[in-house]
């Protein structure tokens, strides 16, 4: 057995050992171990270095609280984690962990020379050292800071473990499962009421497990307790361990994450590592415990400096004495008892320092009882040892003034400065805090979400207070949720109830310049730095934070807020409520990335939406582009083609024949009802009213400040029944602003609004042979020139699917759109390509779609415009319904600046060399010569390589462009400058001729 | 990316100990949109009450009428019905103007049932189901995805997903269908 193991304590099994490795050495530790219990069983307290000092340091707490005893975790490969809390981890076999922020090794490091170099590290360094040669910040001073800074290693390799998450819907969440929260569930569950209790330690208890000496009810502590925990669990209560309540949210949503296999040797592989819970509770009963607080003194972070209540942890539930000869120096009463135990079970406590000159009688008594020399009324000055204490100076204080120095040698040095409420959660929801005098803390006020405060974390002492505060605040939630239920009042024997002082630094004789008296170990503040913060013009503790780092690090000051916000208060001679608190923020302690992505990764890290066409264009090689959401064929390559190659065949093909192209992500909406007409007329710019069924009209759609937002055909089936398209990207937003306009300005209007967007697969057949193609499948319609003009629509049956038909061209050529029921969409692409082979019909993509409407001067809504541009500016002041009494964005478009001369208008661009193709997005201006930064009067919005027109286009915006006609204009690129005609929009048949089919 | 699933051919689409996840035949689907004055005229035509509470349900034979919003249902029926369906309200129009939209394939179904399929919804569901009564649906999200859920019994339960969406919202479904099992 371990050589700190005492036989028969604790809870962990000592008969089952366990063994994992710690920089590589192999450590015997029991079942229940942490990382921390299992090395200091060995007698091990140094477990990593410090932050900026890169001092030597060991555990200060036992718990998730710890600030020094950070570990690197490997679990497998992949599997690695720095950061982890030695406290916390537990061990199983094999579990490799490392120490951190140490080079070349532990015990010997070179960055500790920022420890003998600590006065050029003073608080707000960073702000004084490296202001100045400016020159210097790029080259020297920030890769130092970044070399230098962060904690532990990084991982490198992709996270191999998956990650779950669900929502919990409970009428009471209680955090915090020591007595306050076991007695508030046990309430809460008596009157019938959903409870869940979470704890983020491996087993229920809290306190409970540290203190197996109490009597509650006659039963000692550990046999109740297990008694209790099979109530709970009879009473319907979901008990979870593992599990942290990172954050308070808004309207009682708590987050937990609970670990799921971190403690497992061999997890079954398929379990998710981490789940992340999303509460909702009617009411949350907080019973989070306190947590105590370290004295500040020098050399008071030094290995074998532990808190004297993690001490009583370690003996009382793992088993393990931290020393054979310790020394307690306490501020308060809890640390006698932690001397008493380690005493009773064989430790040689050399002495307890308390700095009260009046300890109570009793703790002499027992003392004595045990042969401890007691030494009240004094202080300690410092410590000695290098890798772990050996000696503590102790001075006595009279009247305020320091005595005499003596030295009493050690192996461990316990700390107690009182405790401090766990006011975290309670801070999340912004309730208020008030200043407590006597118990010099803050305490919770006002609350803000339906929550309940018990035990400790309200500043009550004692397990057999917290028992019964538990169960009233459990009886209270219940009655606000309006059940009735009789708290059970308990009695405990054997209870450690006590009371204590604070402190700011320790008195001591030495130079409090020189004094390394840490207030946050894990930034290494101290308390030098605060003063200095103070001194230097900081008055707020928010400001003092800031420049001290003090509570910045990743245990957000559990360790040093209140030790911090004492001197501050100190130095500025005020009182403590009025330099403040900062604000505590989720996570209550770090939480992994991959507990808040849960199921969001590889397939399935957000939707990728696809037609019901979509496996048809994989499996014939198409090249996909996302579209919003949707991914949709972009080109599709014959072997040995590239995009341009692809797109130019394909346009030829269309426009020689036949293509065929996938419009499924086409946005649709159906408006039906007698006021259909009125609505399209109120919202699109266009007229409506004469618009006869089976006919469609290209409609443009403003928003009320007159820019364009979605363009589409639409098609009036019958008097009451209209078929919108939009953009494939618009088609959500277009109908939540229909929607709005409905139900906020018009909801007088008898007209119902329906998204069909994936009711209806769409495939567009355009060329010279659509119609050839088409005619024998369609059956209830002739769809020849003079019974099925351009732009009409139908309903019919293709291929014996119905059918809506549309005849409308995007490319310029005869063109057909057949929307037939989702389902049939693929069968029917198949039957038509089929088919098509005669007319050597060609599957095209989006880019080609983009250049057949580039060349008819079709605009793209989202490319074309940019939503400043109105339908004048846009050349589509034909859309625009002159006669209309009103429709949304018409007033705007009567605002001056709507309507003045020069602005960004829509107009081809021909380079005047006819082989430069303009990019996208470059910038025009009209003198190349003039000084930079040159004026820009606008930028190129499409431009493609036109078969067609045998020559690239473009289109563009520019300044009074419509005025322009002929002129040439400049699009400076890095290495020449292009110079380009401004020409109408129109590149191909611009007398429509092709349409006439 | 989404892997995307054959959403034609109705079959189980995973199972487990604790859950079975089934892609269902397409059946009619309609939306209709009537206000408040024009009600009663809808429920004649049909034969059957547009329910006047969101959440809930009316049934008669196969048909069955959940209430979405204020002025909105959906009407679930047999292909076979559908033609009635819609004869049925187009013949009451003009009295009664209304809005009736085919969406049978907007949809589709997916049937969850086993011994944990109420647990299994937790994972996309953020709606206390617990407070969900047997036979009734709601319009919710699922794993941010916007559905129709059914509550057919205390472990039976139907997702109405838009197709485009469908294989997304099975993905997390299968997957919690074996993540279920492991506990």
């Amino acid at each position: 057995m371990s050589r700190f193991r005492v036989a028969g304590r604790g809870r962990v099994q000592q008969d089952r050992p366990v063994c994992f490795t710690f920089d590589g050495q192999t450590i015997e530790g029991c079942a229940g171990d942490t990382v921390a219990s299992a090395l200091l069983a060995n007698g091990r307290h140094l477990m990593g270095r410090s932050f900026k000092y890169h001092r030597p340091r060991g555990p200060v707490t036992a718990g998730t609280e710890e600030p020094n005893a950070l570990i690197g975790t490997r679990r497998g490969e992949g599997q690695f984690e720095p950061n982890t809390r030695a406290t916390a981890q537990e061990i199983w076999n094999g579990l490799d962990t490392t120490s951190q922020n140490k080079y070349p090794s532990l015990s010997f490091d070179v960055g500790a020379l920022n420890d003998s170099l600590y006065m050029l590290f003073s608080a707000g360094f960073y702000y004084k050292t490296f202001m100045w040669p400016r020159s210097f910040w790029d080259k020297v001073y920030e890769p130092f800071i970044r070399a230098a800074a962060g904690l532990g290693v990084s991982p490198s390799e992709p996270d191999p473990d998956h990650y779950a998450s669900r929502y919990l819907h409970t009428d009471v969440l209680v955090v915090g499962g020591g007595p306050a929260g076991l007695a508030a569930a046990k309430s809460a569950a008596e009157a019938g009421l959903r409870v869940a209790l979470v704890d983020e330690n491996s087993e229920m208890g809290g306190t409970l497990l540290s203190e197996p000496q109490a009597e509650i009810d006659g039963n000692a502590a550990w046999d109740w307790l297990a008694e209790e925990l099979a109530t709970l669990d009879a009473l319907g209560v979901r008990i979870m361990t593992r599990t942290t309540a990172i954050g308070y949210y808004h309207q009682n949503m708590v987050g937990l994450c609970q670990k799921l296999t971190d403690h497992l040797e061999t997890p079954d592989p398929d379990m998710p590592r981490e789940r992340l819970w999303r509460v909702r509770a009617q009411q949350v009963i907080l019973a989070q415990g306190g947590l105590e607080k370290p004295l500040v003194f020098h050399g008071n972070d030094r290995p074998g400096v532990m808190l004297a209540g993690s001490a009583q942890t370690y003996l009382n539930r793992y088993g393990v004495k931290v020393g054979d000869r310790p020394v307690i120096v306490t501020s308060h009463d809890s640390a006698w008892h932690a001397a008493f135990d380690l005493a009773d079970a064989g430790a040689d406590v050399q002495a307890i320092v308390d700095t009260r000159a009046n300890p109570r009688a009793d703790f002499i008594t027992g003392a004595e009882k045990r042969n401890i020399e007691v030494l009240a009324g004094h202080t300690v000055t410092g410590t000695r040892g290098r890798l772990r204490i050996k000696a503590v100076r102790i001075n006595s204080v009279a009247d305020g003034k320091v005595g005499a120095a003596r030295t009493l040698t050690c192996d461990c040095l316990l700390m107690s400065g009182g405790w401090t409420p766990s006011l975290h959660l309670f801070s999340h929801t912004k309730g208020t805090l008030r200043w407590d005098d006597e118990s010099q803390t803050f305490l919770p006020d006002r609350k803000a979400e339906a929550c309940q405060i018990a035990g400790a974390g309200r500043g009550l002492w004692g397990i057999e207070t917290a028992l019964n505060d538990g169960a009233a605040m459990g009886a209270a939630a219940a009655e606000e949720l309006g059940h009735s239920v009789k708290a059970t009042a308990r009695s405990v024997q054997n209870d450690r109830t006590g009371s204590g002082v604070t402190h700011t630094e320790l008195p001591t004789d030495r130079n409090p310049s020189r004094t390394k008296a840490f207030v946050d170990f894990q930034n290494d503040v101290m308390a030098k730095d605060l003063r200095l913060a103070v001194r230097e013009g900081m008055r707020s503790i928010e400001h003092v934070k800031r420049y001290t780092t003090n509570g910045m690090a990743t245990d957000q000051g559990k360790m040093s807020n209140m030790n911090g916000l004492n001197i501050a208060a100190d130095a500025l001679g005020k009182p403590q409520p009025q330099v403040g608190l900062t604000t505590f923020r989720p996570p209550y302690t770090p939480t992994t990335f991959g507990a808040f992505v849960g199921y969001h990764k590889g397939d399935h890290f957000d939707v990728t939406r696809k037609t019901p066409i979509d496996g048809w264009a994989e499996e014939n090689g198409a090249v996909f582009e996302p579209v919003s959401l949707w991914r949709r064929a972009r080109y599709f390559p014959q072997p040995g083609e590239d995009m341009d190659a692809a797109v130019s065949r394909e346009c030829r093909a269309t426009r020689k024949s036949l293509g065929m192209f996938d419009a499924s992500t086409l946005g649709k909406i159906e408006v039906v009802g007698p006021d259909a007409v009125e609505f399209m007329n109120r919202m699109y710019t266009n007229p409506w009213t004469k618009l006869a069924p089976g006919r469609t009209r290209y409609g443009l759609l403003l928003g009320d400040d007159g820019f364009i937002r979605d363009d589409g055909v639409i098609g009036r089936l019958t008097e009451d029944r209209f078929h919108i398209t939009t953009t494939t990207g618009g088609a959500a937003r277009v109908l939540n602003m229909m929607e709005d306009y409905l139900q906020t300005e018009w909801p007088d209007l008898k007209v119902w609004l329906t998204s069909t967007t994936e009711q209806w697969a769409t495939i567009a057949l355009n060329g010279p042979n659509a119609r050839n193609l088409l005619s024998p499948f369609v059956e209830g319609l002739d769809i020849s020139d003079g019974a099925f003009p351009h732009m009409s629509i139908a309903e019919c049956t293709v291929a014996g699917y119905p059918a809506r038909l549309f005849r409308v061209s995007f490319t310029g050529e005869l063109g057909f759109e057949v929307n037939v029921p989702a389902r049939h969409g693929r069968a029917l692409w198949e039957t038509l390509f089929e088919a098509g082979q005669q007319f050597d019909i060609c599957p095209y993509g989006t880019e080609t779609m983009h250049v057949l409407r580039a060349e008819k001067g079709f605009i793209i809504v989202g490319q074309d415009t940019d939503g400043t541009v109105t339908p004048y500016d846009a050349g589509q002041g034909w859309a625009v319904g002159k006669k209309k009494r009103d429709f949304v964005g018409m007033r705007a478009l009567q605002r001056p600046d709507l309507t003045a001369k020069n602005r960004k208008q829509l107009v081809g661009l021909l380079t005047e060399d006819s082989r430069t193709k303009l990019e996208e997005g470059a910038q025009i201006v009209l003198d190349p010569n003039q000084s930079k930064p040159m004026r820009m009067v606008g930028h190129v919005t499409s431009s493609y390589h036109s078969d067609a027109a045998g020559r690239p286009i473009a289109l563009a915006l520019v300044e009074g462009g419509h005025n322009r006609m002929g002129e040439t204009v400049h699009i400076p690129m890095p290495d020449t400058v292009v110079k380009a005609t401004v020409t109408g929009t129109t590149f191909y048949d611009p007398d429509n001729e092709r349409l006439k089919l | 990316m989404t892997v995307h699933v054959d959403l034609l051919t109705a079959r189980q689409l995973a199972a487990s100990s604790v859950a079975t996840i089934s892609l269902l035949a397409p059946g009619s689907r309609y939306s209709l949109r009537v206000g408040e004055t024009d009600r009663d005229a809808l429920s004649q035509a049909l034969d059957l009450a547009l329910p006047e509470k969101i959440g809930e349900c009316s049934r008669r034979h196969n048909t069955e009428i959940l209430c979405l919003g204020p002025d909105e249902w959906i009407v679930l029926s047999p292909e076979s019905d559908a033609g009635t369906i819609a004869q049925a309200c187009a013949a009451v129009y003009d009295a009664a103007p209304h809005s009736l939209t085919d969406i049978s394939d907007r949809e589709v179904t997916v049937l969850i049932e086993g011994p944990k399929a109420a647990e299994l919804m937790t994972l996309g569901c953020p709606r206390d189901l617990e407070k969900l009564p047997n036979g009734q649906g709601r319009r919710t999200v699922f794993d941010g995805v916007s559905v129709i859920l059914w509550r057919d019994g205390p472990q039976r339960f139907r997702l109405d997903v838009w197709r485009s969406f469908a294989s997304h919202v099975i993905s997390l479904l299968a997957t919690g269908c074996g993540e279920l099992a492991l506990e």
